[in-house]
Formats: C-alpha cells, sequence, structure tokens
C-alpha cells in the first residue's frame, strides 16, 4: 500500500543558508538513496530524498521555488503529507567507499555514509557546493568519522573549483571499491567518467520530475532503457546509465518534452 | 491459444497496456511490449498542444482502487512522433490515444498519428479530469457520434471509441460510435471520484477531483462490456481493474474481444500481461477450450 500518511514536523534544522532538515515524527522508514514524495496541502507533492534513516525519518530541503519555499517556512508541530519510502536505495559493496556530492546532493549520501562506517567501512567524502556557506553535512560526516573533501565554485573553502576536479586528482593516488554520487546530472555525468576510466563500480541518484512516483505513470522513464527512475532507481549502477542516451544529456519535464541541460547531442 | 485477430490487427494475446499508463514516451511502451509481453499497447492520450497536467499529487492509491487526475500530460502530437518509432521497436500493434478540445483537434492528431504509422486509433472520450476534452465528449451521444464521424472521414484506420461509465447511458453512447462509423469500443475508463484527507481536511490530489481505477470499478466495468456487447455487433475491449487471468476471463465471458490493463501493474509489475496470459492459458485448458473465441460472449 502507498496511502498517503500524514506527518508531524518533530525538529527543523537549519543547514545552510538556503537548506533546511525537517526531522518528522512518522512510521516510515527508508534507506539511504529511497525517496519520499512530500506532500503540502493546496500547494504541490514533490520527491525528496530521505537524508536521516536510522533514528527518526528527515527530509533536506534546498529553497528553490514557490513549493520548497512554502516547506521551509513550516515550523515545528507543521503537518505534511508523506507517501512512500520509495524507489531502490544505494546497495553497498566493498570496503573502501568513495562519495561525491554537490550542493543538497549530500542528503541522500549522508546517512549511507554513517551506516557504512558503523558497519566498519572506510568512507572518503568529496563535498562541494557554490560557496562556504552552502557546503551541506560536513560537520556531520566528520562526526561520523568520514574522511572529507572539500570543493567549492568561488574557493571560499577547500578546493577553488568542482567536486570532480578534487575527484581525479584524488584518483591518481588512491583507489575505491565503489563510487556513490549525487548532484547536478553534468557532475554525475562526469563523476562516472572519471570513475569508469579507474574502473570503480559507481551508483547516481538520478532526479526526475515524479507525478505517481511509483512506476506507473511513464513520466520518469529513461530513454533508452525503458526504466524508471522512480521505481527501478532513483539510484542507478553505471552499467544501467551507459545504456541511456539521456543520462547526462536531457530530461523530461512535466508534459514529457525533452529539456536539454547543455547543448543537444 | 492467445492469438487474436482484431480491427485487421494480429495480437500475440488479446491483453493491451491501458492509455495512460507507462505510455508518454518510446522508451517506456517498447518495454511493456517486450518485457511486459503485452499484445498491443496503448499510447498515452496525445493532443494538438503539450499539457504539463494537473498539480501533484497527481495519484494516490486508495484502500480496493487507485485516484488520478494526471490531467492529460502529454508532449503534444509534434514531438510524439520519435516516440512511436521508438515504440514500433517493441514488435506490437501500437494504437494511439487520441484527445482533443473539439471535433478539429480530435481529427488533426488522429490524422498525424495516422502518418506516424500507428495501427489504430483510440479517441479518448472517456477522460474525467479536464474539463472540455474527454469525457466531454464521451457524456453525449450527439457528440460521441459527432466527433467519431468527424475522425472517420479523414483517418483511414481503425477507430476505437473508449467510453466512460459516467455517461447516463453508456449503452446509447456505444450505440452512437456504432452508428458514426467506429470500428471498436472500449468500456470504460476511470470514474470521477474523489478523496479527502481528514486530518487536513483537504483534498488529496491536485485537482481535488480525479479517476477512479483498480479492481473497485471492475464489476462496474464488466456490467458495461455485457451491456454494450449485446447492443452493438462492433468488437468491444474491456478496461478497468484487471489483475488475473480470471479478471480477464470475466470480461471476455461478458462479451469482450480483448482486454486492457492498467494499474493491474502496480501489483504485479510490467510483466503482468505474460503472467494473465498463462492464467488464461492454465483455465482454457483446464476448461477444454481451444481459443479465446470459444470464450467471448458466454455469458451472454
Amino acid at each position: 500500500m502507498n496511502t498517503m500518511e500524514i506527518a508531524k514536523i518533530k525538529r527543523v534544522v537549519k543547514d545552510t543558508q538556503r537548506i533546511k532538515t525537517f526531522i518528522l515524527d512518522t512510521d516510515v522508514s527508508a534507506i539511504p538513496g529511497q525517496f519520499v514524495m512530500v506532500w503540502l496541502p493546496d500547494v504541490d507533492e514533490k520527491p525528496m530524498s530521505v537524508s536521516y534513516t536510522s533514528g527518526d525519518m528527515g527530509i533536506t530541503i534546498l529553497e528553490l521555488g514557490d513549493f520548497t519555499r512554502r516547506l521551509c517556512e513550516l515550523k515545528v508541530g507543521g503537518k505534511i503529507g508523506i507517501r512512500g519510502p520509495m524507489g531502490r536505495g544505494f546497495k553497498v559493496y566493498g570496503d573502501r567507499l568513495l562519495l561525491v556530492g554537490g550542493g543538497v546532493g549530500m542528503a541522500p549520501l549522508a546517512p549511507l555514509a554513517e551506516d557504512a562506517i558503523k558497519e566498519g567501512k572506510e568512507v572518503t567524502a568529496i563535498v562541494g557546493a557554490i560557496t562556504a556557506k552552502e557546503l551541506l553535512f560536513v560537520e556531520r560526516l566528520k562526526k561520523a568519522g568520514v574522511r572529507v573533501f572539500v570543493s567549492t565554485d568561488d574557493g571560499t573553502a577547500g578546493y577553488k573549483g568542482f567536486t570532480t576536479d578534487v575527484l581525479q586528482e584524488l584518483l591518481q593516488k588512491e583507489t575505491f571499491d565503489q563510487c556513490f554520487t549525487c548532484g547536478p546530472e553534468i557532475m554525475m555525468f562526469k563523476v562516472l567518467n572519471i570513475a569508469e576510466d579507474k574502473e570503480i563500480p559507481t551508483q547516481a541518484s538520478l532526479h526526475r520530475y515524479f507525478k505517481c512516483g511509483i512506476g506507473i505513470c511513464g513520466h520518469c522513464v529513461l530513454d533508452g532503457t525503458g526504466l524508471r527512475v522512480c521505481k527501478e532507481g532513483p539510484t542507478f549502477r553505471d552499467k544501467e546509465l551507459r545504456k541511456s542516451h539521456e543520462f547526462g544529456y536531457y530530461w523530461r519535464n512535466a508534459a514529457g518534452q525533452k529539456i536539454y541541460f547543455g547543448v543537444k547531442k | 491459444m492467445l492469438d487474436i485477430e482484431l480491427l485487421g490487427m494480429e495480437l500475440k494475446n488479446p491483453l493491451m497496456l491501458a492509455s495512460g499508463i507507462l505510455g508518454v514516451s518510446g522508451a517506456s511502451l517498447k518495454r511493456v511490449a517486450l518485457s511486459g509481453g503485452a499484445g498491443a499497447i496503448v499510447t498515452k492520450s496525445i493532443g494538438m498542444t503539450p499539457r504539463e497536467g494537473h498539480r501533484n499529487p497527481t495519484f494516490v492509491e486508495l484502500d480496493n482502487g487507485y485516484l488520478s487526475a494526471i490531467g492529460l500530460a502529454n508532449p503534444g502530437y509534434v514531438e510524439f512522433e520519435e516516440e512511436i518509432d521508438v515504440a514500433k521497436a517493441g514488435n506490437v500493434p501500437i494504437i494511439a490515444s487520441v484527445y482533443g478540445f473539439s471535433f478539429r483537434e480530435y481529427v488533426e492528431v488522429g490524422r498525424v498519428m495516422e502518418g506516424y504509422g500507428a495501427d489504430a486509433i483510440e479517441l479518448n472520450l472517456s477522460y474525467p479530469n479536464v474539463g472540455k476534452a474527454g469525457a466531454f465528449y464521451g457524456y453525449s451521444e450527439e457528440l460521441a457520434h459527432e466527433v467519431v464521424e468527424e475522425v472517420k472521414k479523414e483517418v483511414n484506420l481503425p477507430v476505437i471509441a473508449k467510453l466512460t461509465a459516467g455517461a447516463g447511458d453508456i449503452v446509447a453512447i456505444a450505440k452512437a460510435c456504432e452508428d458514426a462509423g467506429a470500428d471498436g469500443i472500449t468500456a470504460i475508463g476511470s470514474l470521477r471520484a474523489m478523496k479527502i484527507d481528514i486530518e487536513t481536511g483537504r483534498p488529496v490530489l491536485g485537482n481535488k477531483m480525479g479517476g477512479l481505477s483498480g479492481s473497485c470499478i471492475k464489476p462496474i466495468a464488466v456490467r458495461c462490456v455485457y451491456e454494450i456487447s449485446r447492443e452493438v455487433s462492433i468488437p468491444v475491449i474491456g478496461c478497468g481493474g484487471i489483475t488475473t487471468g480470471e479478471d480477464a476471463i470475466e470480461y471476455f465471458m461478458a462479451g469482450a474481444n480483448a482486454v486492457q490493463i492498467g494499474t493491474g501493474l502496480l501489483s504485479r509489475g510490467i510483466t503482468i500481461f505474460k503472467k494473465v496470459s498463462l492464467e488464461i492459458k492454465e483455465y482454457m485448458e483446464e476448461n477444454g477450450y481451444s481459443g479465446i473465441d470459444e470464450i467471448i460472449g458466454l455469458a451472454l
């Protein structure tokens, strides 16, 4: 059953200037990489990665448009609708893990890191943001025992440039059993290319426009594969993504029209 | 054993993908045909211009069915050409679902779909969640008659009219469509309904109202197929709440020549077409039938 459940907001944490975490009072539990559909009555419903998976469930929201702005106005005790958990979470293999997260893309990666450390794995994370104030979960990761590298577009913290530059350099010296990435698709596309050169299997968490969220409407199906991002995803293996000529190039809007990330192939 | 000929199309089994389900892109349709095992695929309903559809929530699960109001979201008929091209690799007949806000739009989109190489057209006269499209035409004998007649004038493919039980007298509508030259009838589309969340006191769907589907509407749909089959001589395609072979057989006995499967994919996955095919076969073997036509209309 995937019915709508109403959850109360238990705690609100302001993570950055534009990002907030909401800890929810709900029986819904998820594994890292899964998502929930979040409903604001009379406003909209959108998919959100689960950012806290052990203990109380949490979601982490970047204020971007009308829906997320209204969501971020909510206080403790506020009510939202939840459908989920949905989709396929990350699958962890090996002992040396590498995470590459851009912006709010750290949301599903942070609980993965915490779980992996608890299981005795070695975790390295490359955390990127446009500027120092927008870096997400750096302290949380360090506290969990993750080795963290930071990059910012403007150089206000860590390496000045992109996560992929840091990745490139890191992989000159070290290797990992598995790489996990979430963030802007162009970034994930590059991460896949770089990791593939070094033969490191990679899983990426994709973002698409979801309507039903449970694999029936077909609006999030990946071209070239027929895979549903909301059902077989949102996390995919590099091998699956390599079959898609859509990944890294375009997505489909609410009407199902192709919208190119950059220049049309 | 399960292969049928329907409106000039060869189907390896009588189970079609219903419109509105996994039908927005060619990749999706192709997967339903190849991995899913559908005998034919019906596309998402396509119109003249791209439509984003209604706001979310657009789909919620209820105790014994589903409520949805996607709102005829589709990329528009210009961009749909490449989707049909990709879907053709599924190697099963493609039925293009068409909606319009005027007779002219139904005709225009139907003609274009014929040009793209669709095998048949299904006129959406059943969708209940967008004002003057879909069910707006299926609620009235006059409008249903006229839209079918206009499309038949300019489209040379088989034309199927998909009807709604929301019409006062669905049998009268089906007869009007047959009179106007329809080659087949699909019955039924989802039924206008709603769900209110009592904790917040708000309607759950973004559109407030939606279309009810799933097993809870099956008895209504079987009744419609039964009544329509007695009154028309063109093929009838049953649709509504089919999840098992037994469900499909019930429709055949009510007079359906084929059936469509939609939300059944949620409980049984994309391969539901293969599973239901097997179940029908088992039933036929146990009961000594060698072809689907021996069951069709048995209850009439």
